[in-house]
């Protein structure tokens, strides 16, 4: 498995070697690129979910979930998500250039029609979920290659509302 | 039978149905059980398998179908007070909480409002009459002009004209919102009609009500609140201040009590302010006095909410006073059995809201499965929970999940345990503020006690940022934890494992041979 941290984008590599109980950490790469390794062990606590860590000596409760190809780990009072892939897939799933809805909600207003040229910022449509309004703004200069929803329109979480291309 | 401390009270009842969900009907339920009383809950079916339930003597289901249908829905809610048997109703925050009509609905059928009378909600649940009742009772409102927008308003000519008198920025208002729905703030003159419309939607929305009212908006003020409790013989008195200055769009996110920017001068004359003002309406019950406090000590009456408030442990945490057992006494008739000069101040108190919601994304709210929720625990720690583990968090209701609240001698102290408080909270699986809400308790300008309510909307979100992850400590987990197939054997209660050894539940000693972090 390969693996990225939260939305940052860099893919780590990690080689594991069993020790006894424990499991050490003999080699990480960062895109490919071998990084200086920690003196870390991981070993588990069974009945309870959590694996115990020592970083440079120091042991520490990780509390682990998984969620699909995500790792819910809450260590050092923070929580974090670390996503897995299938080593050499490819680098970020979704075409980049659609926005999506963050939430199952419903369109409240279309700002923009197609053939738009958009700034950055720019209001493109608003929606309304959980009984608050959200703006759909866009990230970057561009224009409006598609609106796939109009006013009134339900939509679930991650459906394409618009397209954009530069 | 009716609890000991009820035998002589004049309006007895020995069942009380809490008409609410999530953390507010636990906290309510857990209250009319220690009470002596009979506890029952009332759900819709998405919330069947939900915390409320579970804890209740009784839960009798709603009709399906949104709000309306079932937490809103007044003859229902009515309906199975009767097959329960319930002598009372207690609304918690939100729903039907601030509604008059319910609240006549409720007396009108015979069965005891936990409450104010219909006649205080109404004047205070309307912002317009709420604000010419505190002129003429002597009470200090906000600078500014007062309109009322009929709903539909497709001609906006009276809402510029007060505009234009009131002066920009302004704050649009429903006038029967709440909770940071349908409230707009409006900088400049060609944006009044677009947030106009979208507080007017936002209001729809939420309470079936597209009313707007406007008013100067105040920056670098501070949010103080104080806390009235009124009985039935003319008793009233003030519980001391909460400070809700740490805001984000007008939704509190950090409350603390007593207040750092309030002194003893202006919590006396805050508290008058606030007994004033629950007078005025002949206030019954526990509930609410909120005012702006600007910097050189001037206070402004902003609202008063005719319920229990979220924050209200803080209160309890330090004055000792349990409100929802004080709200169960008035209701029955009972003097409230304790006296202005009897109310005191112990320690520091701090209340963080645990939303589903994700910081890092304009705090757009969160949803999944919460696969692991360990609350904290321990001396001056208190979780008001509606979820467990396993709870599904969805985008059906507020995406409130719990309040952490901290009481420790002094307002440094009291940060301290938040602080580890909340680092010993895990929630995985759903996007939580627990990480934010670090942050924000560490914030200089938090730490300094110096916050104003725009404190968190004018900053860069970067100076609320996490710390740098520690990247190769998370992979190496991740590695380890698929390696050792760690997520077929998730199982167990949360925070309170078996043990294999001895089997028991909880051993007491089991801590001993761990090193916490």
């Amino acid at each position: 498995m390969e693996w990225s941290i939260g939305d940052e984008s860099e893919r780590y590599s990690v080689v594991m070697s069993n020790d006894g109980e424990a499991m050490s950490l003999s080699n990480i790469t960062m895109d490919g690129q071998e990084i200086e390794p920690p003196n870390l062990q991981v070993s588990s606590d069974a009945s309870s979910g959590r694996l115990i860590v020592e970083i440079e000596g120091i042991p520490k409760f990780a509390h682990v979930a998984r969620v699909g190809d995500d790792w819910w780990i809450h260590l050092d009072g923070r929580a974090h998500v670390v996503k897995g892939y299938e080593k050499g897939s490819q680098k970020g799933q979704e075409a980049d250039s659609g926005l999506t809805a963050p939430m199952p909600g419903t369109i409240l207003e279309v700002s923009v029609k197609k053939g738009q040229r958009v700034r950055e910022g720019q209001t493109l449509m608003v929606m309304e979920a959980m009984k608050m309004e959200h703006k759909i703004q866009a990230p970057s200069n561009g224009e409006v290659s598609q609106v796939h929803f109009q006013e009134g329109d339900r939509v679930d979480m991650g459906s394409v509302l618009i397209e954009l291309a530069d | 039978m009716f609890p000991e401390w009820m035998q002589g009270a004049p309006y007895r009842f020995d069942t009380v149905l809490v008409a609410n969900r999530g953390e507010i009907a636990v906290r309510v339920l857990r209250a009319v059980k220690e009470a002596g009383l009979r506890a029952v809950a009332v759900y819709s079916k998405p919330d069947s398998e939900s915390l409320h339930v579970e804890i209740a003597d009784e839960a009798i289901l709603l009709p399906d179908g949104p709000l309306s249908e079932n937490y809103l829905n007044q003859e229902a809610i009515i309906e199975a007070a009767r097959t329960s048997g319930a002598g009372a109703i207690h609304p918690g925050y939100g729903f039907l909480s601030e509604r008059a009509d319910f609240a006549r609905a409720v007396s009108d059928s015979e069965i005891i409002w936990i409450g104010p009378g219909a006649e205080s909600i109404e004047v205070m649940g309307d912002k317009i009459s709420a604000r010419s009742r505190m002129i003429s009772s002597g009470v200090p409102v906000i600078p500014g002009d007062e309109v009322s927008i009929p709903e539909g308003g497709a001609h906006l000519g009276p809402l510029a004209v007060a505009a234009a008198k009131v002066g920009y920025p302004l704050l649009l208002k429903a006038s029967a919102g709440g909770g940071g729905k349908g409230m707009r703030v409006v900088r400049e003159p060609k944006m009044l009609r677009t947030e106009y419309e979208a507080a007017a939607r936002e209001a729809t929305a939420a309470f079936g009500d597209g009313t707007v009212y406007v008013e100067r908006l105040l920056t670098g003020a501070r949010h103080v609140e104080i806390q009235v409790l009124a009985d039935t013989h003319g008793n009233c008195i003030h519980l001391n201040e909460r400070d809700c200055s740490l805001q984000r769009r007008h939704q509190k996110v950090i409350e603390e009590a007593p207040s750092p920017g309030v002194s003893d001068s202006v919590r006396s004359s805050m508290g008058d302010a606030a007994v004033l003002a629950a007078k005025a309406v002949n206030y019954v019950g526990a509930g609410t006095v909120e005012f702006l406090l600007s910097s050189n000590g001037e206070f402004f009456f902003l609202e008063m909410n005719t319920r229990l408030q979220v924050e209200h442990p803080v209160t309890e945490m330090i004055t000792g006073v349990d409100l929802v057992q004080k709200q169960l006494e008035i209701a029955s008739g009972l003097e409230m059995g304790i006296s202005q000069d009897q109310v005191t101040i112990s320690g520091h108190a701090i209340e963080a809201r645990i939303y589903a919601e994700d910081a890092t994304r304009g705090f757009l709210p969160a949803i999944g499965t919460l696969s692991t929720w360990v609350a904290p625990s321990g001396p001056g720690i208190r979780v008001d929970s509606g979820v467990r583990q396993g709870d599904e968090v969805t985008v059906n209701f507020d995406p409130m999940l719990a309040k952490l609240v901290v009481h420790a001698p002094t307002r440094k102290s009291a940060i301290r345990r938040l602080d580890s408080a909340l680092s010993n909270f895990v929630a995985l699986g759903v996007v939580t503020n627990i990480s934010f809400l670090r942050n924000a308790a560490s914030h200089p300008a938090f730490l300094s006690g110096n916050i104003t309510t725009d404190l968190l909307d004018s900053s860069d979100i970067s100076e609320f940022r996490d710390p740098e992850p520690p990247t190769k400590a998370l992979v190496s987990i991740a590695e380890a934890a698929l390696r050792m197939g760690l997520d077929k054997t998730h199982s167990g209660v949360a925070g309170n494992p078996v043990d294999e050894h001895t089997g028991h539940s909880g051993d007491p000693f089991r801590t001993l041979s761990r090193s916490y972090p």
